[in-house]
């Protein structure tokens, strides 16, 4: 049984920490679940993947989902802008000059296009009479080493927006059959061409940035939609836009699925003798090889776990497979480097001969 | 809007940059003011107020190659051309396009980049302009030169596009075609620089130029026998 002094103290901590807690504003770093040093790309990274979780048209039993969606919304806001970052880190979300300006929807749309929220069901699921702008599918061409470590590419995406503009316009025009009458029992069906009146509408170009996301491991083809960005329709909706990821082959290293393969050629001293290298990786880090046996041209050393990581899981990884090929000395050897060879060695002659492209 | 009060050098400082909020807000530089690598855009003939279009149909004389029209209309997917490299010289996402580069323009919905060669144009017997090769690889025939003012293509200016083998210029005089293609005008090239080889980068998809992950080096110093 605490004494009551411990109480009264306990509690005053608990209100203390309640009330510097409700004034201190939100945590906004909690909110993305990225630490203080979280690079810009890491918050994209995480805003990007919790927006598709927090989006309150995919969970609609949840009461706070709006409350949670608005609060990511705004930690975004924050922590992707350097100057805001500065403020909140120094004075907390109170010490924000202004208040938010952005609407969510500009944000999660920068990432998602403009009706990225279909969740539920598909584009076909529309209307089909309403008239579609076309789709624009545009290669992006990625590096291994994009692949290997994820990066975001902002684009620019200008277009023409349909805007209010004075007046009527005809819209809907098509053909239809009238039926007048000549006279008794006598009838003429003429085709006429009949438009709906509709609200004047202009194109005006307007730009805005878009996110595309690089994810790890992504494979070639895979595409990137952001509905609502393509083509724009004067009559109906515009298109999506949609990236369609092209991995560009790299000098070094050779992509299988999620294995990495790569050449080392290494002098005949060190084939025979053994060595140690370490082989840059795409992400800069060094893998370590020792080899203190003979090593025979086209030999091959799997390193587990340093090839590409899985696109569904990226905690599993590929490996990277190093394949080694020897280079002779340039020079020739005279009478007596040949003897010491010979007895160094101490091979006899082989001279097999056979076929060698039927693999016998 | 109420007055507000400003204190000593606060004041003209935010008169300032409100100035310059006003000056470069609404400029459609703001985000990004140069033509990029990797860029897919529509270009508008100056002169003519038409965009270069491509589309699966072919001349009916000269080479009888998939032909390059210019269209009025300003929602055309088949006007969208991705500026990209050449064979030899490799153009990284991103990177601003300079005024003296050759690059390629390669038509997004077919994959055939835009070309010249010495065949005369169907309506005004100019120097044919057509689209030519295959998923983005053609010939040096495909090769133009950006020409304008500044050290590299800024969005707001009028360029020109030389062709790099035969040194003609990509032009517009206004000639239109009937069917298949009603109202399109003829796109060809021509010798001397005039009005009508003007063009502007509109609509797009313009790459940024992106900071490389952590670990990217420059390999060039490799294998040099492939």
């Amino acid at each position: 049984m605490a004494a009551k002094g411990m109480n009264l103290c306990n509690v005053c901590c608990l209100l203390l920490y309640v009330i510097s807690a409700v004034l201190a504003g939100r945590d906004f770093y909690q909110i993305l679940g990225v630490t203080k040093s979280a690079s810009i790309r890491d918050i994209k990274k995480a805003y990007r993947k919790l927006a598709l979780q927090l989006h309150p048209d995919r969970n609609q039993d949840d009461p706070k989902a709006q409350d949670k969606f608005a609060d990511l919304g705004a930690a975004y806001e924050v922590l992707s802008d350097e100057e805001k970052r500065k403020q909140y880190d120094a004075y907390g979300e109170d010490g924000l000059k202004e208040g938010h300006h952005g609407s969510h929807n500009d944000i999660f749309s920068s990432f998602f296009g403009d009706f990225g929220f279909m969740f539920g069901g598909n584009r076909q699921q529309q209307d089909r009479n309403i008239p579609r702008g076309n789709d624009i599918i545009l290669d992006l061409e990625v590096t291994l080493e994009e692949v290997y470590s994820g990066n975001f590419v902002e684009v620019v995406r200008n277009k023409p927006i349909a805007r209010e503009a004075p007046g009527k316009r005809k819209c809907n025009c098509r053909q239809e059959m009238r039926t007048t009458q000549l006279g008794p029992g006598r009838f003429q069906m003429t085709q006429e061409m009949v438009c709906d009146e509709c609200p004047n509408v202009k194109l005006v170009n307007e730009e805005r940035t878009l996110e595309v996301e690089i994810e790890q491991g992504v494979r070639d083809e895979m595409e990137y939609p952001f509905i609502g960005e393509g083509e724009p329709h004067i009559d109906g909706e515009p298109g999506d836009l949609r990236f369609r990821i092209k991995v560009l082959k790299h000098p070094v290293f050779e992509r299988r699925g999620d294995d990495l393969y790569t050449n080392v050629t290494i002098s005949l001293v060190e084939a025979l003798v053994g060595f140690k290298m370490e082989i840059v990786h795409l992400d800069g880090h060094k893998v370590h090889i020792e080899r203190d046996k003979v090593t025979k041209p086209g030999a091959r050393m799997w390193k587990k776990g340093e090839g590409l990581p899985n696109f569904d899981n990226i905690n599993i990884r590929g490996s990277l497979i190093i394949t080694f090929d020897v280079e002779f000395p340039q020079t020739q050897l005279d009478e007596q480097q040949k003897e010491g060879i010979r007895s160094l060695l101490k091979q006899g002659s082989v001279q097999k001969v056979y076929n060698g492209l039927q693999g016998y | 809007m109420g007055r507000f009060n400003c204190a000593g050098l606060t004041c003209p400082l935010s008169t300032i940059i409100l100035l310059f909020s006003w000056i470069f807000g609404p400029s459609l530089g703001s985000e990004l003011s140069f033509v990029t690598c990797g860029s897919v855009i529509k270009l508008l003939n100056i002169k003519h107020n038409v965009r270069l279009h491509s589309h699966d149909v072919r001349y009916g004389s000269g080479s009888g190659q998939q032909s390059v029209t210019g269209v009025t209309a300003v929602e055309d997917s088949n006007s969208y051309w991705s500026i990209r490299g050449t064979r030899d010289t490799w153009c990284h996402r991103g990177t601003p396009i300079q005024c003296g580069q050759e690059i390629r323009l390669t038509h997004v919905n077919t994959g055939r980049n835009l070309h010249s060669h010495f065949f005369a144009s169907p309506l005004s017997s100019n120097q044919e302009v057509s689209a030519f090769g295959d998923e983005g690889e053609g010939d040096h025939l495909d090769e133009w030169t950006v020409q304008c003012g500044g050290s590299v293509w800024k969005r707001e200016e009028a360029v020109r596009f030389r062709h790099k083998a035969t040194d003609a210029l990509l032009s517009v005089t206004g000639e239109q075609y009937g069917r298949p293609i009603h109202g399109q005008r003829e796109v060809h090239a021509m010798a001397s620089p005039s009005q009508h080889s003007l063009w502007k980068a509109m609509e797009g998809i313009f790459m940024k130029p992106s900071e490389n992950p952590a670990g990217s080096r420059d390999y060039t110093h490799l294998h040099t026998e492939f």
